[in-house]
């Protein structure tokens, strides 16, 4: 079949892509002048010349940079390479963040996607009236804003005035919950594997367990960050609805559908699913993006996230975790591209491979 | 806007004589052409969101150019120092408390609406310089990659998946924390240059430590930037490389780079345009957002994004005018180029052109009508 083929081909040229990221990653790293283990190490440790040689033999920075880059890679993929800052395993610090990151981006996605659609439908259907100019301005204004300013304004409003929101901790589930998700790979064949992945994201590990006081309150800590997300964004993608949907709307075959006299219903279904195809490339591209980790939101709404860990990491030259980010970004980059294909090929019956 | 329509016609004008005399004959050859520029000036006077946008943008740019000269307070004097009364004192109107700043001053005792003025400058130079360099860097790689095809086509667009793969801001990040030093050892090695850099960002000859962090920001930014362009390029190219005239081109001889400059680089340049102008807004707001996060200038370059990032220490309380000035400041630079980008967008696409034109000129046919019936 040609679909499997070529979603075979595409695949592999995602291969190159992620090596690609990790290599220039660890280039950067390597042509930087300063010396990253004396960040690493911090007060006494910084004086004692043996300690420094030990951590830097731990990393290979004794051996060529090809010997470094391997261990780096092999170390990531075994699951031993160690946070020389945090001194834990990256696994685990990644494994902590990254579901955080994944809750702040389902927020943002949802309030994205609420903002966008129907705003992006009205305005295409009340073309050139007061509503579609409003809708153009709100888009305009969410890509002007200075992020971090409405991020500030947002939390006055809803925090500093009203407390409907906290912007301290991460609600987590209890751990006996967390105990009986991670026993669910023995207990389940093939689900119980997926299951134990998604539980994983506090949120749902929750879910499954019915503990639904802490939904409640992970929703209470994550609309805010959502909201700032979707109100920047969400203008953006209303107008790329308008715009598509009037394409569709103006097109030939609804003409045709409208001409025969079809019920409304069956022309608006014709016209959304054309509407989907470009919506589907920018929402995936927009969700990739979310799930890279909002650094600004993070760093403003004190969430420990991807964005968060990235940002530190870097200021402290932390390659181990550096590079592992980058491996993550680069496999969750391709992730979406590959799911955008695949979901392309289900809904334009045009595309055929 | 019949003026805006008068002006721009002018300049047309202008412009068309200025190269009547440098080419005699120039005028007569390009006909068609001045005759759609002014068709295009019609059409952006007739276009509210461009005249808005339009004036915005010319307003960054003249407060851009001048603000360091009208700024009535130099940026390094902290005058908490001499008088602590003016220790973040919060806006007031002349008669209750007149003697001190309109707008408030920041922690340093100085006045921020004259610091509104630096800021425009460095952000202002700071998105031009990254959208100029990444920009043709982006367009120049994806005619390569587009028109060559092939093996070349194939490593420069695996190249801007690996840039894209990696978030943006991350890189910048990465970059901004890393360049720094280097910048310092070049701008050491070539003091013109330095005195130039410090000259356009009017900042003192004791900056210049900041200098090199600014200029990182920018550099981040330029290499983050190219890809989008590159990808978009690309495809444009793919699909005008396959029309006829392209293929005369190039049965008559022409060199690769003679038909990429001058045939097909025309016919992708105003979707460019427009995207540059976003751009600029974009450049401005990530430039910001990374001095926000402290990896630009420290203390006492006023740069927007770090003073805002300094007054949420005391935000609300003690600091809201600063957020809220400088946080206006950055949305009317970014909404004026916004602006003139969307206006741009519906005047440079020939489809949209002409729908602006009918419109107006229904319009105008109306009102003449009912002034001809009343």
């Amino acid at each position: 079949m040609g679909m499997t083929k070529f979603l075979i081909r595409r695949l592999m040229t995602f291969i190159p892509t992620i090596i690609g990221v990790m290599l220039i990653t660890y280039i950067i790293a390597y042509v930087i002048p300063t010396d990253p283990v004396r960040a690493w190490v911090g007060g006494e440790k910084l004086l004692n010349p043996e300690a420094l040689e030990k951590v830097r033999h731990k990393y290979k920075f004794d051996a060529p940079w090809y010997e470094q880059f391997s261990f780096l890679v092999i170390s990531l993929f075994t699951g031993q390479l160690e946070d020389p800052v945090r001194h834990k395993l990256v696994v685990q610090e990644l494994s902590y963040r990254f579901p955080i990151t994944v809750e702040v981006a389902i927020f943002g996605f949802i309030f994205l996607v609420l903002i966008s659609i129907p705003l992006g439908i009205i305005s295409a259907l009340k073309k050139d009236t007061p509503i579609d100019f409003f809708v153009r301005l709100f888009a305009l204004f969410g890509s002007s804003m200075p992020s971090f300013v409405l991020y500030y304004f947002l939390i006055l409003a809803l925090f500093v005035y009203t407390r409907t929101t906290y912007l301290a901790g991460v609600p987590l589930p209890s751990t006996a919950c967390m105990n009986m998700i991670a026993s669910y790979p023995e207990s389940i064949p093939v689900l119980g594997h997926i299951a134990f992945y998604i539980g994983q994201v506090p949120m749902f590990g929750a879910m499954m367990c019915g503990e639904w006081d802490v939904v409640v309150e992970t929703a209470k800590r994550f609309y805010l960050p959502g909201l700032a997300l979707g109100l920047l964004g969400g203008g953006f993608i209303a107008r790329l609805v308008r715009n598509s949907l009037l394409d569709v709307l103006s097109s030939d075959y609804i003409l045709f559908a409208k001409a025969r006299g079809l019920p409304k219903t069956w022309i608006w279904r014709h016209a959304l699913k054309n509407v989907l195809v470009p919506l589907v490339t920018v929402l995936g591209i927009q969700f990739g993006g979310l799930l890279a980790g909002a650094i600004i939101a993070e760093t403003v709404f004190n969430i420990p996230g991807m964005g968060r860990y990235m940002y530190d990491s870097i200021a402290r030259l932390n390659f181990p975790a550096i590079i592992s980010g980058a491996f993550l970004f680069a496999l969750i980059y391709v992730t979406i591209n590959f799911i955008v294909d695949i979901i392309y090929a289900l809904i334009d019956p045009r595309i055929r491979y | 806007m019949d003026v805006i329509y008068r002006a721009l016609c002018f300049i047309i004008d202008l412009f068309t004589s200025f190269m009547e005399r440098i080419r005699p004959g120039w005028i007569e050859r390009n006909k068609s052409k001045i005759d759609e520029w002014k068709l295009m000036a019609y059409a952006y006077s007739k276009s509210p969101i461009a005249v808005t946008g339009g004036i915005l943008a010319t307003i960054t740019v003249i407060l851009a150019l001048f603000g360091p000269l009208i700024a009535w307070e130099p940026y390094w004097q902290y005058k908490v120092v001499v008088n602590p009364d003016l220790w973040l004192k919060p806006p007031c109107l002349p008669p209750s408390c007149s003697g001190y700043p309109l707008l408030g001053t920041d922690e340093w005792g100085r006045d921020i609406f004259s610091l509104i003025f630096y800021g425009y400058r460095i952000s202002f130079i700071i998105s031009v310089m990254v959208v100029v360099l990444g920009v043709p860097l982006g367009v120049i790689l994806g005619l390569i990659a587009g028109y060559k095809g092939g093996y070349v086509d194939e490593v420069i667009m695996r190249l801007t998946d690996i840039f894209m793969a990696f978030p943006g801001l991350v890189l910048a990040i990465a970059f901004a924390t890393i360049l720094p030093q280097r910048i310092r050892g070049l701008l050491d090695a070539s003091p013109q240059l330095k005195d130039f850099l410090l000259w356009i960002f009017a900042l003192r000859p004791q900056e210049y430590g900041q200098l090199a962090a600014l200029l990182s920001i920018f550099l981040a930014l330029v290499l983050v930037w190219w890809p989008t362009y590159a990808r978009v390029v690309r495809g444009t190219v793919l699909s005008v490389r396959e029309q006829t005239f392209i293929e005369a081109a190039r049965s008559l001889g022409l060199s690769t780079w003679r038909i990429l400059i001058k045939h097909i680089l025309p016919n992708i340049l105003s979707p460019i345009i427009v995207f540059a102008t976003f751009d600029l807004a974009t450049a401005v707001l990530l430039a910001a957002s990374l001095s926000f996060l402290g990896l630009g200038p420290q203390d006492p370059v006023p740069e927007l994004g770090f003073m805002i990032s300094k007054a949420g220490r005391f935000f609300p309380e003690r600091s809201w005018w600063i957020v809220v000035s400088l946080g206006i400041v950055l949305l009317l630079i970014a909404f004026g180029w916004n602006l003139l980008g969307d206006g741009l967008r519906d005047i440079l696409d020939p489809r949209t052109r002409r729908a602006i034109e009918v419109r107006a000129r229904a319009k105008a046919r109306a009102k003449a009508a009912k002034v001809k019936g009343g």
